[in-house]
Protein backbone atom coordinates (compact mmCIF):
# COMPACT_ATOMS: atom_id res chain seq x y z
CA UNK A 1 0.00 0.00 0.00
CA UNK A 2 2.92 2.46 0.47
CA UNK A 3 3.94 2.34 -2.81
CA UNK A 4 0.33 3.10 -3.83
CA UNK A 5 0.66 5.94 -1.78
CA UNK A 6 4.08 7.09 -2.93
CA UNK A 7 2.71 6.56 -6.49
CA UNK A 8 -0.51 8.88 -6.15
CA UNK A 9 1.81 11.53 -3.93
CA UNK A 10 3.56 11.33 -7.22
CA UNK A 11 1.30 11.86 -9.39
CA UNK A 12 -0.17 14.84 -7.13
CA UNK A 13 3.50 16.47 -7.12
CA UNK A 14 4.00 15.75 -11.10
CA UNK A 15 0.99 18.06 -12.15
CA UNK A 16 2.31 20.74 -10.61
CA UNK A 17 5.52 20.17 -12.14
CA UNK A 18 3.50 20.19 -15.37
CA UNK A 19 1.98 23.73 -14.38
CA UNK A 20 5.33 24.65 -13.77
CA UNK A 21 6.40 23.38 -17.22
CA UNK A 22 3.10 24.60 -19.21
CA UNK A 23 4.13 28.17 -19.41
CA UNK A 24 7.58 27.43 -21.01
CA UNK A 25 5.77 25.06 -23.30
CA UNK A 26 3.11 27.99 -24.74
CA UNK A 27 6.61 30.02 -25.34
CA UNK A 28 8.55 27.29 -27.03
CA UNK A 29 5.40 26.25 -28.93
CA UNK A 30 4.28 29.44 -30.22
CA UNK A 31 7.45 31.65 -30.29
CA UNK A 32 10.06 29.56 -30.68
CA UNK A 33 12.32 30.86 -28.27
CA UNK A 34 13.73 29.30 -24.70
CA UNK A 35 12.94 31.88 -21.59
CA UNK A 36 15.76 30.95 -19.50
CA UNK A 37 13.97 33.10 -17.16
CA UNK A 38 11.15 31.16 -16.86
CA UNK A 39 12.23 29.92 -13.28
CA UNK A 40 12.86 33.45 -11.72
CA UNK A 41 9.22 34.55 -12.62
CA UNK A 42 7.87 31.06 -10.27
CA UNK A 43 9.89 32.14 -7.66
CA UNK A 44 9.32 36.24 -7.67
CA UNK A 45 5.46 35.05 -7.93
CA UNK A 46 6.14 33.05 -4.97
CA UNK A 47 7.54 36.44 -3.42
CA UNK A 48 4.78 37.97 -4.54
CA UNK A 49 2.91 35.93 -2.07
CA UNK A 50 4.88 35.74 0.79
CA UNK A 51 4.27 40.00 0.67
CA UNK A 52 1.09 40.06 0.04
CA UNK A 53 0.15 37.51 2.68
CA UNK A 54 2.57 39.54 5.14
CA UNK A 55 -0.11 42.15 4.11
CA UNK A 56 -2.92 40.38 4.40
CA UNK A 57 -2.33 37.30 6.93
CA UNK A 58 -6.41 36.77 7.28
CA UNK A 59 -6.63 35.97 3.34
CA UNK A 60 -5.59 32.32 2.17
CA UNK A 61 -2.75 32.15 -0.45
CA UNK A 62 -4.97 30.45 -2.46
CA UNK A 63 -7.11 33.57 -2.74
CA UNK A 64 -4.00 35.68 -3.01
CA UNK A 65 -3.69 33.63 -6.57
CA UNK A 66 -5.97 36.33 -8.41
CA UNK A 67 -4.33 39.24 -8.14
CA UNK A 68 -0.94 37.61 -8.61
CA UNK A 69 -1.97 36.16 -11.55
CA UNK A 70 -3.47 39.22 -13.02
CA UNK A 71 -0.38 40.99 -12.11
CA UNK A 72 1.91 38.23 -14.26
CA UNK A 73 0.13 38.70 -16.99
CA UNK A 74 0.27 42.42 -17.72
CA UNK A 75 3.66 41.99 -16.19
CA UNK A 76 4.46 38.99 -19.30
CA UNK A 77 2.32 41.25 -21.86
CA UNK A 78 4.63 44.18 -21.23
CA UNK A 79 7.97 42.71 -21.14
CA UNK A 80 7.08 40.95 -24.44
CA UNK A 81 5.84 44.22 -26.40
CA UNK A 82 9.33 46.17 -24.40
CA UNK A 83 11.64 43.46 -24.45
CA UNK A 84 10.95 40.37 -26.06
CA UNK A 85 9.26 41.35 -29.70
CA UNK A 86 12.53 42.93 -30.57
CA UNK A 87 14.29 39.88 -30.95
CA UNK A 88 11.59 37.00 -31.14
CA UNK A 89 12.02 37.24 -35.36
CA UNK A 90 15.57 36.90 -35.15
CA UNK A 91 16.77 34.15 -36.77
CA UNK A 92 19.36 33.46 -34.14
CA UNK A 93 17.88 31.64 -31.34
CA UNK A 94 21.03 32.50 -28.90
CA UNK A 95 19.69 36.06 -29.08
CA UNK A 96 16.23 35.51 -27.46
CA UNK A 97 18.89 33.10 -24.80
CA UNK A 98 20.73 35.74 -23.84
CA UNK A 99 18.81 37.93 -23.22
CA UNK A 100 16.62 36.02 -20.65
CA UNK A 101 19.39 34.77 -19.37
CA UNK A 102 20.76 38.48 -18.72
CA UNK A 103 17.48 39.31 -17.24
CA UNK A 104 17.15 36.18 -15.12
CA UNK A 105 20.79 36.84 -13.29
CA UNK A 106 19.26 40.46 -12.59
CA UNK A 107 15.90 39.61 -11.04
CA UNK A 108 17.67 37.13 -8.79
CA UNK A 109 19.76 39.89 -7.50
CA UNK A 110 17.04 41.68 -7.38
CA UNK A 111 15.12 39.60 -5.50
CA UNK A 112 18.23 38.64 -3.06
CA UNK A 113 18.24 42.09 -2.47
CA UNK A 114 14.42 42.54 -1.25
CA UNK A 115 13.70 39.27 0.28
CA UNK A 116 17.11 38.00 1.70
CA UNK A 117 19.01 34.61 1.20
CA UNK A 118 16.70 32.96 4.03
CA UNK A 119 14.41 29.98 3.04
CA UNK A 120 10.65 31.24 3.00
CA UNK A 121 7.55 29.49 2.37
CA UNK A 122 3.70 30.55 2.30
CA UNK A 123 1.36 28.76 4.93
CA UNK A 124 -1.82 27.16 3.98
CA UNK A 125 -2.87 26.74 7.75
CA UNK A 126 -5.24 24.37 8.67
CA UNK A 127 -5.66 22.72 5.29
CA UNK A 128 -1.80 22.55 5.21
CA UNK A 129 -2.67 19.20 7.56
CA UNK A 130 -6.11 17.88 5.77
CA UNK A 131 -6.61 14.62 4.60
CA UNK A 132 -9.15 12.81 3.17
CA UNK A 133 -9.42 8.23 2.84
CA UNK A 134 -9.83 7.31 -0.83
CA UNK A 135 -9.30 3.66 -1.60
CA UNK A 136 -7.89 3.33 2.04
CA UNK A 137 -5.18 5.86 0.85
CA UNK A 138 -4.54 9.35 3.43
CA UNK A 139 -4.56 11.82 0.35
CA UNK A 140 -3.65 15.77 1.27
CA UNK A 141 -6.41 17.65 0.59
CA UNK A 142 -4.20 20.64 -0.37
CA UNK A 143 -2.29 18.29 -3.17
CA UNK A 144 -5.54 16.92 -4.18
CA UNK A 145 -6.68 20.60 -4.65
CA UNK A 146 -3.00 21.69 -6.31
CA UNK A 147 -3.71 18.68 -8.70
CA UNK A 148 -7.57 19.99 -9.78
CA UNK A 149 -6.24 23.25 -10.07
CA UNK A 150 -3.30 22.11 -12.42
CA UNK A 151 -5.81 20.13 -14.66
CA UNK A 152 -8.29 22.50 -14.63
CA UNK A 153 -6.04 25.22 -16.13
CA UNK A 154 -5.08 22.66 -18.52
CA UNK A 155 -8.50 22.16 -19.72
CA UNK A 156 -8.63 25.68 -20.26
CA UNK A 157 -5.43 26.41 -22.01
CA UNK A 158 -6.67 23.48 -24.68
CA UNK A 159 -9.93 24.71 -24.59
CA UNK A 160 -9.13 28.10 -25.53
CA UNK A 161 -6.50 27.07 -28.30
CA UNK A 162 -8.64 25.04 -29.91
CA UNK A 163 -12.23 26.04 -29.51
CA UNK A 164 -11.35 29.91 -29.79
CA UNK A 165 -10.81 32.42 -32.84
CA UNK A 166 -8.21 33.68 -30.28
CA UNK A 167 -6.36 30.19 -29.92
CA UNK A 168 -6.83 29.22 -33.87
CA UNK A 169 -4.86 33.29 -34.44
CA UNK A 170 -2.11 31.52 -31.75
CA UNK A 171 -1.96 28.17 -33.63
CA UNK A 172 -1.57 30.24 -37.49
CA UNK A 173 0.92 32.59 -35.72
CA UNK A 174 2.92 29.27 -34.08
CA UNK A 175 3.10 28.02 -37.72
CA UNK A 176 3.73 31.41 -39.70
CA UNK A 177 4.32 34.39 -38.09
CA UNK A 178 4.72 36.06 -42.02
CA UNK A 179 1.45 35.08 -43.51
CA UNK A 180 -0.78 35.48 -40.34
CA UNK A 181 -0.04 38.95 -41.05
CA UNK A 182 -1.76 38.75 -44.03
CA UNK A 183 -5.14 38.22 -42.40
CA UNK A 184 -4.69 40.74 -40.74
CA UNK A 185 -2.78 39.81 -37.45
CA UNK A 186 0.10 41.54 -35.77
CA UNK A 187 2.00 38.61 -34.17
CA UNK A 188 3.45 40.73 -32.12
CA UNK A 189 0.41 41.49 -30.04
CA UNK A 190 -0.39 37.67 -30.08
CA UNK A 191 3.41 37.23 -28.14
CA UNK A 192 2.05 39.77 -26.00
CA UNK A 193 -0.75 37.89 -25.13
CA UNK A 194 1.03 34.33 -25.11
CA UNK A 195 3.73 36.08 -22.64
CA UNK A 196 0.69 37.36 -20.52
CA UNK A 197 -0.93 33.82 -20.31
CA UNK A 198 2.55 32.17 -19.86
CA UNK A 199 3.71 34.12 -16.66
CA UNK A 200 0.40 33.95 -15.17
CA UNK A 201 0.31 30.11 -15.67
CA UNK A 202 4.40 30.30 -14.23
CA UNK A 203 2.93 32.11 -11.05
CA UNK A 204 0.52 29.37 -10.16
CA UNK A 205 2.50 27.13 -10.33
CA UNK A 206 4.80 29.42 -8.10
CA UNK A 207 2.81 30.40 -5.54
CA UNK A 208 1.29 26.25 -5.10
CA UNK A 209 4.91 25.58 -5.29
CA UNK A 210 5.84 27.93 -2.21
CA UNK A 211 2.97 26.44 -0.06
CA UNK A 212 4.09 22.64 -1.02
CA UNK A 213 7.80 23.64 -0.19
CA UNK A 214 10.73 26.48 0.99
CA UNK A 215 12.00 28.54 -1.45
CA UNK A 216 15.06 30.79 -1.45
CA UNK A 217 16.03 33.91 -4.16
CA UNK A 218 18.29 30.98 -5.85
CA UNK A 219 15.50 28.37 -6.16
CA UNK A 220 14.45 30.00 -10.14
CA UNK A 221 17.53 27.74 -11.45
CA UNK A 222 15.97 24.48 -9.92
CA UNK A 223 12.17 25.47 -10.92
CA UNK A 224 13.74 26.13 -14.52
CA UNK A 225 15.00 22.52 -14.54
CA UNK A 226 12.16 21.34 -13.63
CA UNK A 227 9.67 23.15 -16.18
CA UNK A 228 12.95 22.70 -18.53
CA UNK A 229 12.78 18.73 -18.25
CA UNK A 230 9.34 18.56 -18.20
CA UNK A 231 9.03 20.38 -21.49
CA UNK A 232 11.80 18.11 -23.49
CA UNK A 233 10.59 15.15 -21.69
CA UNK A 234 6.58 15.99 -22.90
CA UNK A 235 7.61 17.22 -26.60
CA UNK A 236 9.08 20.69 -27.30
CA UNK A 237 5.47 22.89 -27.19
CA UNK A 238 3.37 20.23 -26.58
CA UNK A 239 1.18 20.96 -23.49
CA UNK A 240 -0.70 17.38 -22.86
CA UNK A 241 3.08 16.07 -23.08
CA UNK A 242 4.34 18.79 -20.10
CA UNK A 243 1.60 17.41 -18.16
CA UNK A 244 2.63 13.69 -18.68
CA UNK A 245 5.85 15.02 -18.36
CA UNK A 246 5.69 16.12 -15.42
CA UNK A 247 3.51 13.50 -13.97
CA UNK A 248 6.19 11.20 -14.81
CA UNK A 249 8.96 13.26 -13.31
CA UNK A 250 6.93 13.62 -9.97
CA UNK A 251 5.96 9.66 -9.85
CA UNK A 252 9.81 8.83 -10.87
CA UNK A 253 11.28 11.44 -7.94
CA UNK A 254 9.37 10.21 -5.24
CA UNK A 255 9.36 6.20 -5.61
CA UNK A 256 13.23 7.16 -6.10
CA UNK A 257 13.69 8.81 -3.05
CA UNK A 258 11.45 5.75 -1.49
CA UNK A 259 14.27 3.55 -2.51
CA UNK A 260 17.28 6.14 -1.65
CA UNK A 261 16.14 8.87 0.83
CA UNK A 262 19.23 11.30 -0.31
CA UNK A 263 18.89 11.13 -3.62
CA UNK A 264 16.59 14.12 -3.77
CA UNK A 265 15.68 14.75 -7.30
CA UNK A 266 18.38 12.52 -9.13
CA UNK A 267 16.51 9.95 -10.40
CA UNK A 268 13.69 12.77 -12.11
CA UNK A 269 16.98 14.04 -13.68
CA UNK A 270 18.24 10.43 -14.70
CA UNK A 271 14.72 9.78 -16.35
CA UNK A 272 15.02 13.24 -17.90
CA UNK A 273 18.37 11.77 -19.25
CA UNK A 274 17.14 8.56 -20.68
CA UNK A 275 13.67 9.85 -22.06
CA UNK A 276 16.02 12.27 -24.41
CA UNK A 277 17.60 9.29 -25.28
CA UNK A 278 15.37 6.94 -26.28
CA UNK A 279 13.10 9.45 -27.56
CA UNK A 280 14.77 12.58 -28.36
CA UNK A 281 11.58 14.22 -29.75
CA UNK A 282 9.56 13.56 -26.75
CA UNK A 283 6.77 11.73 -25.71
CA UNK A 284 4.26 14.11 -27.75
CA UNK A 285 7.68 15.80 -29.84
CA UNK A 286 5.48 16.70 -32.88
CA UNK A 287 6.51 20.39 -33.17
CA UNK A 288 10.33 19.59 -32.82
CA UNK B 1 -11.63 52.70 -62.97
CA UNK B 2 -8.07 52.36 -62.00
CA UNK B 3 -8.09 49.63 -59.10
CA UNK B 4 -4.41 49.54 -58.45
CA UNK B 5 -1.40 52.05 -59.59
CA UNK B 6 2.02 51.67 -59.32
CA UNK B 7 4.57 54.18 -60.26
CA UNK B 8 8.26 53.84 -60.35
CA UNK B 9 8.53 51.13 -57.93
CA UNK B 10 11.84 50.03 -56.64
CA UNK B 11 12.74 47.44 -54.10
CA UNK B 12 15.99 46.00 -52.65
CA UNK B 13 17.11 42.98 -50.20
CA UNK B 14 19.89 44.25 -48.62
CA UNK B 15 22.21 45.58 -51.52
CA UNK B 16 20.44 43.39 -54.05
CA UNK B 17 17.96 45.43 -56.27
CA UNK B 18 15.11 43.44 -57.26
CA UNK B 19 12.88 45.79 -58.61
CA UNK B 20 13.51 48.99 -61.02
CA UNK B 21 10.99 51.78 -61.63
CA UNK B 22 8.43 49.61 -62.38
CA UNK B 23 4.98 50.75 -63.62
CA UNK B 24 1.64 48.36 -63.32
CA UNK B 25 -1.92 49.31 -63.58
CA UNK B 26 -4.89 47.04 -62.97
CA UNK B 27 -8.47 48.51 -63.69
CA UNK B 28 -11.56 46.97 -61.55
CA UNK B 29 -12.91 43.90 -62.95
CA UNK B 30 -9.90 43.04 -65.03
CA UNK B 31 -7.29 40.17 -65.14
CA UNK B 32 -3.98 40.67 -65.39
CA UNK B 33 -1.37 38.33 -65.84
CA UNK B 34 2.42 38.94 -64.66
CA UNK B 35 4.98 37.16 -66.47
CA UNK B 36 8.50 36.14 -66.02
CA UNK B 37 11.74 33.41 -65.73
CA UNK B 38 12.64 32.80 -62.46
CA UNK B 39 14.09 35.09 -60.06
CA UNK B 40 11.97 38.35 -62.63
CA UNK B 41 10.64 40.18 -59.32
CA UNK B 42 7.02 38.68 -59.92
CA UNK B 43 6.78 37.35 -56.27
CA UNK B 44 8.90 40.64 -55.33
CA UNK B 45 6.37 42.81 -56.72
CA UNK B 46 3.55 40.93 -55.06
CA UNK B 47 5.20 41.24 -51.28
CA UNK B 48 6.15 45.07 -52.25
CA UNK B 49 2.15 45.13 -52.74
CA UNK B 50 1.24 43.71 -49.69
CA UNK B 51 3.82 45.13 -47.55
CA UNK B 52 5.88 42.11 -46.69
CA UNK B 53 9.17 43.75 -48.77
CA UNK B 54 9.45 47.19 -48.03
CA UNK B 55 9.74 49.80 -51.31
CA UNK B 56 12.57 52.24 -51.40
CA UNK B 57 11.24 54.21 -54.11
CA UNK B 58 7.72 54.86 -55.96
CA UNK B 59 4.11 54.99 -55.14
CA UNK B 60 1.66 51.92 -54.86
CA UNK B 61 -1.79 53.48 -55.00
CA UNK B 62 -5.36 50.89 -54.24
CA UNK B 63 -9.00 52.02 -55.03
CA UNK B 64 -6.98 55.89 -54.72
CA UNK B 65 -5.26 55.44 -51.71
CA UNK B 66 -1.50 55.47 -51.42
CA UNK B 67 -1.25 52.35 -49.52
CA UNK B 68 2.69 51.99 -49.94
CA UNK B 69 3.89 52.31 -46.57
CA UNK B 70 0.94 50.30 -45.27
CA UNK B 71 1.89 47.22 -42.85
CA UNK B 72 1.05 43.77 -44.32
CA UNK B 73 -1.84 43.54 -41.39
CA UNK B 74 -3.54 45.89 -42.46
CA UNK B 75 -3.65 44.99 -46.29
CA UNK B 76 -6.04 42.37 -46.41
CA UNK B 77 -8.71 45.07 -44.57
CA UNK B 78 -8.28 47.58 -47.48
CA UNK B 79 -9.30 44.75 -50.04
CA UNK B 80 -6.01 43.26 -51.06
CA UNK B 81 -5.37 39.43 -50.78
CA UNK B 82 -2.43 37.15 -51.79
CA UNK B 83 -2.52 33.72 -52.54
CA UNK B 84 0.97 32.98 -51.77
CA UNK B 85 3.70 31.02 -53.49
CA UNK B 86 3.84 27.06 -52.60
CA UNK B 87 0.36 27.80 -50.28
CA UNK B 88 1.96 28.55 -46.93
CA UNK B 89 -1.23 27.21 -45.16
CA UNK B 90 -1.34 26.24 -41.27
CA UNK B 91 -0.76 22.88 -40.81
CA UNK B 92 -2.10 23.12 -37.18
CA UNK B 93 -5.41 24.00 -38.31
CA UNK B 94 -8.01 22.19 -40.11
CA UNK B 95 -8.95 23.32 -44.01
CA UNK B 96 -12.27 25.37 -42.16
CA UNK B 97 -9.82 26.88 -39.97
CA UNK B 98 -7.98 28.00 -42.37
CA UNK B 99 -10.65 29.37 -44.14
CA UNK B 100 -11.74 31.05 -40.49
CA UNK B 101 -8.35 32.74 -40.76
CA UNK B 102 -9.14 34.22 -44.02
CA UNK B 103 -12.02 35.88 -42.83
CA UNK B 104 -10.90 37.21 -39.65
CA UNK B 105 -11.33 41.10 -41.00
CA UNK B 106 -13.80 39.85 -44.05
CA UNK B 107 -15.48 42.90 -45.59
CA UNK B 108 -19.00 42.55 -47.39
CA UNK B 109 -19.18 40.62 -50.29
CA UNK B 110 -19.95 37.22 -52.39
CA UNK B 111 -17.48 35.14 -50.71
CA UNK B 112 -18.76 32.42 -47.41
CA UNK B 113 -17.84 28.58 -46.76
CA UNK B 114 -20.37 28.03 -49.22
CA UNK B 115 -19.34 30.02 -52.19
CA UNK B 116 -15.89 28.78 -51.70
CA UNK B 117 -16.88 25.26 -51.19
CA UNK B 118 -19.10 25.57 -54.08
CA UNK B 119 -16.42 26.56 -56.47
CA UNK B 120 -14.15 24.09 -54.79
CA UNK B 121 -16.91 21.05 -53.62
CA UNK B 122 -14.24 18.79 -52.40
CA UNK B 123 -13.08 21.40 -49.46
CA UNK B 124 -16.19 20.52 -47.76
CA UNK B 125 -14.97 17.07 -48.04
CA UNK B 126 -12.20 17.74 -46.34
CA UNK B 127 -12.83 20.56 -44.05
CA UNK B 128 -12.15 19.06 -41.07
CA UNK B 129 -8.59 17.51 -42.18
CA UNK B 130 -5.25 18.90 -41.93
CA UNK B 131 -4.05 20.76 -45.02
CA UNK B 132 -0.98 18.77 -44.93
CA UNK B 133 -3.55 15.63 -45.84
CA UNK B 134 -4.42 16.96 -48.83
CA UNK B 135 -2.69 16.86 -52.67
CA UNK B 136 -1.07 19.73 -53.71
CA UNK B 137 -3.88 20.74 -55.87
CA UNK B 138 -6.53 20.72 -52.69
CA UNK B 139 -4.07 22.57 -50.88
CA UNK B 140 -4.19 25.70 -53.84
CA UNK B 141 -7.79 25.07 -53.61
CA UNK B 142 -7.58 25.65 -49.65
CA UNK B 143 -4.80 28.96 -50.04
CA UNK B 144 -7.52 30.43 -52.87
CA UNK B 145 -10.27 30.00 -50.46
CA UNK B 146 -8.47 31.45 -47.28
CA UNK B 147 -7.42 34.60 -49.66
CA UNK B 148 -11.10 34.74 -51.02
CA UNK B 149 -13.05 34.90 -47.60
CA UNK B 150 -11.50 38.41 -46.90
CA UNK B 151 -14.03 39.29 -49.81
CA UNK B 152 -10.96 40.70 -51.64
CA UNK B 153 -11.37 43.93 -54.53
CA UNK B 154 -7.91 42.47 -55.85
CA UNK B 155 -7.09 38.76 -55.58
CA UNK B 156 -2.93 38.25 -56.27
CA UNK B 157 -1.91 34.71 -57.42
CA UNK B 158 1.44 33.73 -56.95
CA UNK B 159 2.77 30.58 -59.42
CA UNK B 160 -0.95 29.16 -58.67
CA UNK B 161 0.05 26.11 -61.81
CA UNK B 162 3.79 25.65 -59.99
CA UNK B 163 4.24 21.96 -59.47
CA UNK B 164 0.46 20.65 -60.70
CA UNK B 165 -0.91 17.98 -62.88
CA UNK B 166 -2.52 20.28 -65.87
CA UNK B 167 -6.40 18.55 -65.08
CA UNK B 168 -6.02 20.29 -61.38
CA UNK B 169 -4.41 23.38 -63.40
CA UNK B 170 -7.71 23.27 -65.63
CA UNK B 171 -9.98 23.18 -62.94
CA UNK B 172 -8.39 26.14 -60.66
CA UNK B 173 -7.92 28.50 -63.50
CA UNK B 174 -11.52 28.11 -64.27
CA UNK B 175 -12.57 29.46 -60.96
CA UNK B 176 -10.63 32.16 -61.75
CA UNK B 177 -13.63 32.86 -64.17
CA UNK B 178 -16.47 33.12 -61.11
CA UNK B 179 -14.16 34.73 -58.75
CA UNK B 180 -13.80 37.65 -61.42
CA UNK B 181 -17.63 37.49 -62.21
CA UNK B 182 -18.50 37.99 -58.30
CA UNK B 183 -16.58 41.40 -58.89
CA UNK B 184 -13.20 40.66 -57.84
CA UNK B 185 -10.02 42.11 -60.12
CA UNK B 186 -6.84 39.43 -60.38
CA UNK B 187 -3.42 39.62 -61.02
CA UNK B 188 -1.76 35.95 -61.94
CA UNK B 189 2.08 35.71 -61.81
CA UNK B 190 2.60 32.72 -63.56
CA UNK B 191 5.75 31.06 -65.77
CA UNK B 192 3.62 29.71 -68.07
CA UNK B 193 3.00 32.51 -70.54
CA UNK B 194 0.30 30.82 -72.92
CA UNK B 195 -1.70 29.62 -69.79
CA UNK B 196 -1.66 33.13 -68.00
CA UNK B 197 -2.07 35.01 -70.90
CA UNK B 198 -4.82 32.54 -72.04
CA UNK B 199 -6.34 33.96 -68.81
CA UNK B 200 -6.10 37.35 -68.58
CA UNK B 201 -7.41 40.73 -70.18
CA UNK B 202 -3.55 42.51 -70.18
CA UNK B 203 -0.01 40.94 -69.49
CA UNK B 204 2.94 42.55 -68.26
CA UNK B 205 6.30 40.91 -69.28
CA UNK B 206 8.93 40.98 -65.84
CA UNK B 207 12.71 40.66 -66.62
CA UNK B 208 15.60 40.70 -64.18
CA UNK B 209 13.21 43.69 -62.03
CA UNK B 210 12.01 45.45 -64.84
CA UNK B 211 8.90 45.50 -67.15
CA UNK B 212 10.02 44.54 -70.87
CA UNK B 213 6.36 44.26 -72.18
CA UNK B 214 3.02 45.44 -71.44
CA UNK B 215 -0.35 45.69 -73.48
CA UNK B 216 -3.61 43.56 -74.51
CA UNK B 217 -3.28 39.39 -73.78
CA UNK B 218 -5.45 39.70 -77.49
CA UNK B 219 -2.69 42.04 -79.28
CA UNK B 220 0.31 40.49 -77.88
CA UNK B 221 1.54 37.59 -79.84
CA UNK B 222 2.81 34.47 -78.27
CA UNK B 223 6.35 35.54 -79.99
CA UNK B 224 6.53 38.95 -79.02
CA UNK B 225 5.79 37.72 -75.18
CA UNK B 226 8.49 34.85 -75.83
CA UNK B 227 11.08 37.12 -76.77
CA UNK B 228 10.42 39.58 -73.73
CA UNK B 229 10.20 36.92 -71.12
CA UNK B 230 14.05 36.17 -72.41
CA UNK B 231 14.62 39.05 -73.25
CA UNK B 232 15.92 38.48 -77.03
Amino acid sequence: MIWVETIVNGVLVGGLYGLLGVGLALIVGVMRVVNVSHGEFIVLAAFMGVSLSGLVPSIHPLVLLVPIVLVFFALGYVMQAALFNKIVARPDPFAAILLTFGLAVVMRNVMLEGYGADPRTLTAGTLAHASVRIFGLSIGVLPLLMLGLSTALFVALQLVLTRTTFGRIVRATADNREVVRLMGVNPGRVYNVVMGLALALASVAGVLLAIRSNFTAYSGVERLLIAFEVVVLGGLGSFWGAMLGGILLGVVQLVGLKFDPNAGPLYAHLLFFVGVLLRPNGLFGART
Amino acid sequence: MTLLEVRGLDAFYGDFQALFDLDLEVRAGETVALVGANGAGKSTFLKCLVGLVETKRGVIRFSGDDITATPAERISQLGLSLVPEGRLLFPSLTVEENLMMGALHRRPGAWTFDSVYEIFPILRERRRQSPNSLSGGQQHMVAIGRALMSNPKLLLCDEISLGLAPMVIEQIYQSFARIGSAGASIVLVEQDVKRAAAAADRVYCLLKGRVTLHGSARDLSFDELCRAYFGA
